[in-house]
């Protein structure tokens, strides 16, 4: 059977993502080594730790963060294991990101039921569409596809349609991207514009990617009976968000477009895993923007990438019926 | 499903004056030859999506970039500059100094690849470099072994595709297939019109049918109009225009 994915895409078409694939077998040759480290810890039948971001998009590159999460099936208790210090020390010891998304215990249940209005806070949000869309287990893996199939299942159980997108899950994740976006520009305030040029970089692709990966086939349930959606959505969730883009480009014979918003990631993961370049978008500041080459190039990826989503979304004619009538209202 | 093409799912064809985002080379005005705030307000009237600011000859290139380092308010979201092919020094090195002086907001600078008379100079403009294949009458440049050699010199560069310089050498459209299915991950914008006796004219009818599969497969890049549209645009070029003109629109 041929490969599907970006691996497929580049056999089909004879291009080559060296950066994506060399990301792909660093980020898995890396995971062995932390289920190697995770493996002497005590873990709860009812816990998994999960690693989100770069790892969930099996994409690492030299700087990446090690985000990660410890969930847990059940109600909350006192004795639960791993705690977040034992695994932080366990997969090097830094400490997580300052949003404390992920500095703390996490309820499956919490993610599942707080959906909407004031219980489901921002964190929570994000540590929900983080564990669907872009996450992968380093110890617990049954307990991690069980939660990701009950957060799907939970968004499926709401008079969903047949051969139809199931709109609670398009309108969540709809949400998520633009709390995203209004939130970089929130965070770029309080923090008087420092980390601007990486995050905006990231924000153009990797968020764009770890949302479009998400949208794709949520947009495709409309192939879909709706005893046919979870399993499709399971499977769908279970690769990286790159190949659910890339499959699904193929499935509507837009090959070439493609080619080119893949090769624009490529570069866009060359650029992050280049230390210097690295770090000169970590210092790069709005102001200084518009006269740096480097986030010039970073700016035209962005482009070439979205432009590529938008011309499956509303150049293909079966997907721009979807588009018109489930993206705006 | 073919490898190379690109099948619509419903095997429709989206008309080719529906794309977006679509725009016009400023060479389409030779009346206001020099005069860049009046060419840009033309190409406005038509597209405010995408222009292409072209200085063919070498004469017309110091005016260009007196007025765009004035850091015009220009209201496309793409911009290239066809770089000269006419009258040009034979001195590689500051033919490219000058290019490099555009600033970074212009994406792209088209370049023909026949008149290079040095490649390693052009490195210098890395991935702003566009490399446009030429047309039956010229010596380079034409196919897909002979843009390979000027890729493999110049491996950061972006492919303009001109589908009537492609159709000017076969007619049958396979060298446009062939130049996107060597060349596709490069493909930056594509140059639009029908040929007569050399010279870009109003894309034909037949033209416009014959293109429309290898139009097709760049639906996310811009493409730019090397002659003024078809009358039969005209509705869908209104649309194309968000901002309005100052100048005299061209399409009423």
């Amino acid at each position: 059977m041929p490969d599907r994915g970006v691996a497929g895409l580049a056999e089909l078409t004879g291009a080559t993502f060296q950066h994506i694939m060399a990301a792909r077998a660093e980020t898995e040759r890396k995971l062995v080594e932390l289920r190697d480290r995770i493996s002497t810890l005590a873990v709860d039948e009812e816990a998994t730790v999960v690693l989100m971001g770069s790892w969930g998009r099996r994409e690492i590159t030299s700087e990446s963060d090690d985000d990660f999460m410890v969930v847990f099936e059940g109600a909350a208790r006192a004795d639960a294991h791993p705690s977040v210090e034992e695994v932080s020390e366990a997969l090097g010891g830094r400490p997580p990101g300052r949003e404390e998304i992920f500095g703390q215990p996490v309820l499956l249940a919490d993610l599942r039921e707080k959906i909407g209005r004031d219980a489901d806070t921002n964190a929570n949000l994000t540590r929900r569409m983080l564990l669907m869309l872009e996450s992968v287990a380093v110890c617990g893996e049954e307990v991690h596809a069980r939660a990701r199939s009950g957060l799907i299942a939970g968004y499926l159980d709401a008079n969903v349609k047949e051969y139809r997108p199931p709109r609670f899950l398009l309108n969540d994740l709809v949400r998520y991207w633009r709390t995203i976006a209004v939130d970089f520009e929130s965070k770029m305030r309080e923090r008087e514009s420092e980390g601007w040029g990486l995050r905006n970089a990231k924000l153009r692709l990797s968020r764009k990617a770890l949302f479009a990966g998400g949208l794709l086939p949520v947009l495709s349930c409309y192939r879909h009976p709706v005893d046919g959606m979870q399993a499709y959505l399971e499977e769908r969730m279970s690769i990286p968000p790159l190949d659910r883009i890339a499959d699904t480009f193929v499935e509507h014979g837009a090959l070439d477009p493609a080619v080119r918003m893949l090769t624009a990631y490529d570069e866009f993961l060359a650029i992050l895993d280049d230390g210097d370049k690295r770090a000169e978008l970590s210092q790069l500041k709005l102001a200084q923007a518009r006269e740096s080459r480097l986030f010039r190039r970073i700016a035209e990826l962005g482009k070439e990438f979205e432009a590529g989503l938008l011309t499956l979304l509303f150049d293909d004619p079966q997907l721009r019926r979807w588009v018109r009538d489930y993206l705006v209202f | 499903m073919s490898a190379t093409a690109y099948e619509r799912t419903d095997g429709s064809s989206q008309p080719p004056a529906d794309h977006h985002p679509i725009g016009i080379s400023t060479g389409v005005f030779p009346n206001l030859r020099d005069d860049w705030p009046a060419l840009v307000d033309e190409a406005a009237a038509v597209s405010t999506f995408a222009v292409e600011l072209s200085a063919l000859s070498s004469e017309e290139l110091p005016g260009l970039l007196a007025y765009l380092r004035t850091d015009p308010a220009v209201a496309f979201r793409y911009v290239s500059v066809h770089a000269p092919a006419k009258n040009r020094g034979s001195n590689e090195v500051e033919n490219v100094r000058q290019l490099d002086e555009i600033p970074l907001w212009v994406r792209s600078i088209v370049t023909h690849p026949d008149v290079f008379s040095d490649l390693d100079p052009y490195r210098a403009l890395g991935t702003r470099l566009v490399l446009e294949n030429m047309d039956s009458r010229k010596d380079d440049g034409r196919t897909v072994d002979e843009m390979d050699r000027f890729f493999d010199a110049l491996p950061a560069a972006g492919l303009c595709l001109d589908v009537a310089h492609a159709h000017s050498i076969d007619p049958s459209m396979g060298l446009a297939h062939a130049l996107l299915d060597r060349f596709r991950s490069r493909l930056r914008h594509v140059h639009l019109s029908s040929l007569s006796d050399g010279h870009h004219v109003t894309l034909s009818d037949e033209d416009e049918a014959g293109f429309a599969e290898v139009l097709d497969r760049c639906g996310d890049v811009p493409w730019i109009l090397e002659a003024t549209p078809p009358e039969r645009w005209t509705r869908q070029l209104k649309a194309s225009r968000l901002v309005a003109s100052g100048a005299s629109a061209l399409l009423g």
